[in-house]
């Protein structure tokens, strides 16, 4: 039963509305200044930069999702970033699971070592990466690209899972155990059902952080063809520079996937994004 | 009391190596080809792909790399690294963003936080709101930026002229004394929603009888945040310190976007920096920014710790 | 001084959604140790809640010491409660926790300490001042949480369920220390738990509630010798009074039949007048049935059936068994008793150890004082 909270005095109340409606203009202003840019051309845009569109001219999204190219650096983005999400969740899962479930010498080195490399940062491997992708001929391809994207979100992946799956009675592994089961079967049938929450929430975060990675696509990816969709915007931007409109219609483009799936999955995106902060 | 053994169950004992006497295998303990199972993909990507190239940037850093070749310097790298002015501006930046940026994070996650705990109407619907930037690749953060910030057209600046502050205006990503700071409010606005969900699930986690009690020994909200709820609130604010900071240390996309480091130097972080080194420069070399990025490494895992030590709270808030 | 009246207390949720509290009516006097029992959901900790300030009353009026406190801050009503959850404040010292609600009422710091440290004394508290709330066992927490709201000294205090997260030998010492610090400061109590023997130990009257409405309120031996409804009956009283709904005679003078029976000659003709010929509620203690019937004082009621369960517990023995109609039923006899499971038995009551109750409503119909009686048996008290 939640107490009664008392809310704050009148006068309280009303500068509290007033910060909240300002921030919440704030949060969500330039976002829908966004739309309204998109659907107005340039020549528009530029007598009057916050006006309402009219006529709303929906076939500059047409336009950008055509002339540039958009659907080839979302299918590209697709690929990469579901795979490496894949990938990485299960391999995390694996070794998460090991280590939180079985006492071995050792143990808490290899988590030690797995979780503090959530700290680095980027260029130490950056650097490296690109030579070695260079020398196995991986370079500039989405396959290296997907194995970097792996490395990448591991560390978080194994921290999220094996504190997860720690919590897990040990009664329900000694009684599979009594059944009769093997280890790996126990990981497939208890572990994985059991933790699909968890699972679900580091599925969602991994997806959203490659989803709009930058920096190691920027350095590793240089064929037009082969850009993810942040790359692909950027590049969008540079080539229709004075193009406000269009540049805003390719925004949005990219923006929509997102914002349809935060307003059907908002609660579990919320909660898969800030997974593990709260202690 | 005698355990049976099932016929699958003794197989597995003799497999996992460790003969105890009764037969009695112990579900915490298997054998190494099971644990290799679990664990070798993740170490063996762990190894190939940040391991190794991180000791292998180090390695570099000792060397002058141009495309083939590579010549060993030693450690005149890292002279040169110590009179590189553009590194300290951009180590100045970064330090500037990684102490002071965090704070405002916290604090404003905190006052957001609590502004929907105090039960406003459409709390719910506030709370996706606010979310929403958070979910934005940094790519559409510093295109919307760049525009709010643009000088003729731009929102601040209208806004300003609207109210008659002319003088106010400003070229806001051109200025080299206000680059840094515009770019930094940019960075605050997509995260802040981050910190308002952490600190409004942590504060909803406070046993609400504690805050009755609170209550009844004459607290208005005011004390009840000063004396109870920031206190009990303090191992996840530090965490999101922590967090916040690792962030700044590694920002690279909103500022590259944004300005590219400029203008002149103003908003150069070490990212950005050795990117460029590494990338962009005019010369191949990549054992110099193979330094940088090690004395960054060091200088980040150095500051962490330090954080954490300091942060480490020497009571356990159980309840 | 510190009465606390309860008019037509009610608590609503949501405009016209579920009624968690109905139409209370409740005066503690000053200095009583008032017990709300009932189960879980009965609506014991909201009404509490809403005495202490922490949920806002429906309708119906709360006044403490003649003032109607309905919208008077929790702060403002100077009481104290001691929650179930102890709710110390975990970053703060024994010390602290114990000043805390002094200082923010800025009562002078000389008087600050004099009060702490003889609550601190008298709770046994003194060595522990400078820990933290997660250095504590559960009982010194306990002892933490009833400081708290000693220092406050205030004219009412307030317990939700201060003992059930203790363990039994636990709970046994805190509720004489309970009982020892009612005595020492005679101040005006009120005490939600569902355990009975609580309530019987510790309560100079009980209110019993059920279902958001209050079932009957009184002395605990007046409750437990005259209970209101058939729920109160089953309440107190360990093993629960045993009931069955049995036939009346058509002569009214007996309830029953030959192997479940028992005379209603303790009732007057106009009470047993309406259930002639049709069924009630018969019940009977289990401490009331003995085996033999002379152990019955005669001319009493019997109740036959097979055994099913005999749980011999040292000091007494618990015998269940089952009538032909299926019905269980439970006697508590001297400890010597043997019997085995499915053994046929006799129980023995005596006339004066019934209670009946009407079917439909489950109310009492008292027996008249006039009739019977037996030394031992309390005078019929009023009741509130």
């Amino acid at each position: 039963m939640q107490a009664h909270r008392q809310m704050p005095r009148l006068f309280g109340r009303g500068a509290l509305a007033l910060v909240i409606g300002a921030y919440t203009v704030y949060t969500l202003g330039p976002f829908l200044w966004l739309a309204t840019m998109s659907v107005r051309n340039t020549g528009e845009i530029s007598a009057d930069h916050y006006a309402w569109p009219n006529p709303w001219r929906w076939e500059q999204f047409r336009v950008a999702w055509v002339d540039s190219d958009f659907a080839t650096y979302f299918w590209n983005s697709a690929l990469v970033v579901v795979t490496a999400v894949a990938v990485v969740t299960l391999v995390g899962a694996a070794a998460a699971h090991a280590l939180a479930r079985y006492r071995f010498r050792g143990n808490r080195v290899i988590y030690g070592i797995l979780f503090s490399s959530i700290i680095f940062p980027p260029q130490i491997t950056l650097i490296s990466l690109y030579q070695i992708l260079v020398d196995y001929n991986l370079y500039n391809s989405l396959l290296g690209l997907t194995l970097v994207y792996i490395s990448l979100q591991l560390p978080l992946t194994v921290y999220l899972l094996e504190g997860f799956f720690a919590r897990i009675p040990q009664d329900l592994f000694d009684a599979a155990k009594m059944d009769g089961y093997g280890d790996i079967e126990i990981f497939r049938r208890i572990v994985l059902p059991i933790g699909m929450p968890a699972i679900a929430t580091t599925l969602i975060l991994n997806f959203i952080q490659l989803w709009n990675e930058f920096l190691f696509a920027v350095v590793l990816i240089t064929d037009p063809e082969k850009r993810t969709l942040p790359i692909g915007i950027r590049a969008f931007m540079g080539d229709h520079f004075q193009d406000i409109g269009m540049i805003a219609a390719g925004v949005m483009i990219s923006v929509i996937p997102v914002i349809l799936a935060y307003a059907f999955f908002s609660e579990k995106l919320i909660r898969g994004m800030t997974a593990g902060a709260v202690k | 009391m005698t355990v049976q053994m099932t016929s699958a169950e003794a197989p597995a004992a003799r497999a996992s190596g460790a003969p105890l006497a009764s037969g009695f295998s112990d579900p915490r303990r298997t054998s190494v080809p099971v644990l290799l199972v679990f664990l070798l993909p993740a170490l063996l990507v762990y190894a190939g792909l940040t391991a190794y190239p991180a000791f292998r940037t180090i390695y570099d850093s000792f060397f002058t790399i141009e495309g083939l070749e590579r010549i060993p310097v030693g450690l005149s790298n890292y002279a040169a690294l110590l009179q590189d002015e553009t590194f300290w501006v951009a180590v100045r930046n970064t330090f500037i963003w990684s102490f002071v940026a965090p704070c405002l994070d916290v604090a404003t996650g905190l006052l957001l936080a609590l502004a929907l705990y105090a039960g406003v109407p459409f709390a719910r619907f506030l709370r996706i709101a606010w979310f929403t930037p958070v979910l934005l690749s940094y790519v559409v953060v510093a295109i919307l930026w760049m525009w709010i910030y643009n000088y003729d057209w731009g929102v601040v600046n209208v806004a300003l002229r609207a109210v008659g502050l002319d003088g106010w205006t400003r070229s806001w990503l051109g200025d080299p004394n206000f680059a840094l700071a515009s770019v930094i409010v940019t960075h605050a606005w997509k995260w802040a929603g981050f910190n308002m969900v952490v600190c409004l699930a942590a504060i909803h986690s406070l046993p609400s009888e504690v805050l009755e009690a609170a209550e009844l020994d004459n607290c208005g909200w005011g004390a009840k945040l000063r004396h109870i709820i920031v206190p009990m609130l303090k191992p996840t604010l530090l965490n999101l310190y922590v967090l916040a900071f690792i962030g700044k240390m590694k920002v690279f996309d909103l500022v590259w976007i944004m300005t590219g480091g400029g203008p002149l130097w103003a908003t150069e972080t070490v990212s950005t920096y050795v990117y460029k080194r590494a990338f962009n420069w005019n010369t191949f070399d990549l054992g110099y920014p193979s330094a940088i990025a090690t004395v960054w490494f060091g200088v980040v895992c150095a500051a962490v710790i330090l954080l954490n030590k300091a942060f480490k709270s020497k009571d356990r808030l159980e309840y | 001084m510190a009465v606390v009246q309860l008019d037509k207390i009610c608590k609503r949720y949501g405009g016209a959604g579920p009624v968690a509290v109905d139409d209370v009516d409740i005066t503690i006097g000053d200095g009583e140790f008032m017990v709300l029992l009932g189960p879980s959901g009965c609506g014991k900790s909201t009404t509490l809640r809403m005495i202490a300030g922490l949920e806002e009353i429906s309708s119906g009026t709360l006044s403490i010491d003649g003032r109607i406190v309905n919208h008077v801050p929790a702060k403002d009503r100077d009481i104290a409660m001691v929650f179930q959850s102890y709710a110390l404040y975990p970053h703060m010292t024994v010390a602290e926790n114990l000043s805390f609600g002094l200082k923010r009422r800025r009562v002078p710091a000389v008087e600050i300490e004099r009060r702490v440290r003889d609550a601190a004394d008298i709770l046994g508290l003194s060595s522990l001042l400078e820990r933290k709330p997660h250095a504590l066992s559960g009982g010194q927490r306990q002892r933490v949480a009833l400081g708290r709201a000693m220092v406050r000294e205030p004219m009412v205090f307030l317990f939700d369920e201060p003992l059930s997260n203790l363990d039994a030998a636990l709970r046994v010492n805190t509720r004489n220390e309970l009982i020892r610090q009612h005595h020492r400061l005679a101040s005006t109590m009120i005490y939600v738990t569902h355990d009975q023997v609580e309530a019987m130990t510790m309560g100079t009257r009980i209110c019993v509630m059920n279902g958001g409405k209050v079932a009957q309120i009184g002395a605990p031996l007046d409750v437990y010798w005259q209970p209101a409804d058939t729920f109160v009956a089953r309440f107190l009283g360990a093993p629960p009074m045993n009931l069955f709904t049995l036939p009346v005679a058509s002569d009214g003078e007996r309830i029953g039949g030959e192997s479940v029976g028992g005379p209603l000659s303790r009732w007057s003709e106009a009470a047993r007048g309406p259930y002639v010929g049709r069924e009630a509620i018969f019940g009977v203690r289990a401490e009331d049935l003995h085996l033999s019937a002379a152990a019955a004082e005669g001319d009493g009621g019997r109740i036959r059936g097979r055994v099913f369960a005999v749980e011999p517990l040292g000091a007494e023995t618990l015998l269940a068994i089952e009538t032909e109609g299926g019905v269980e039923c439970t006697a508590r006899l001297p400890r010597d008793v043997t019997a085995r499971p499915g053994e046929l038995v006799e129980l023995h009551f005596a006339a004066s150890a019934g209670y009946l109750f009407d079917k439909a409503t489950g109310k009492a119909i008292p027996a008249d004082a006039a009739v019977g009686g037996v030394a031992g048996r309390p005078v019929l008290g009023t009741m509130q």
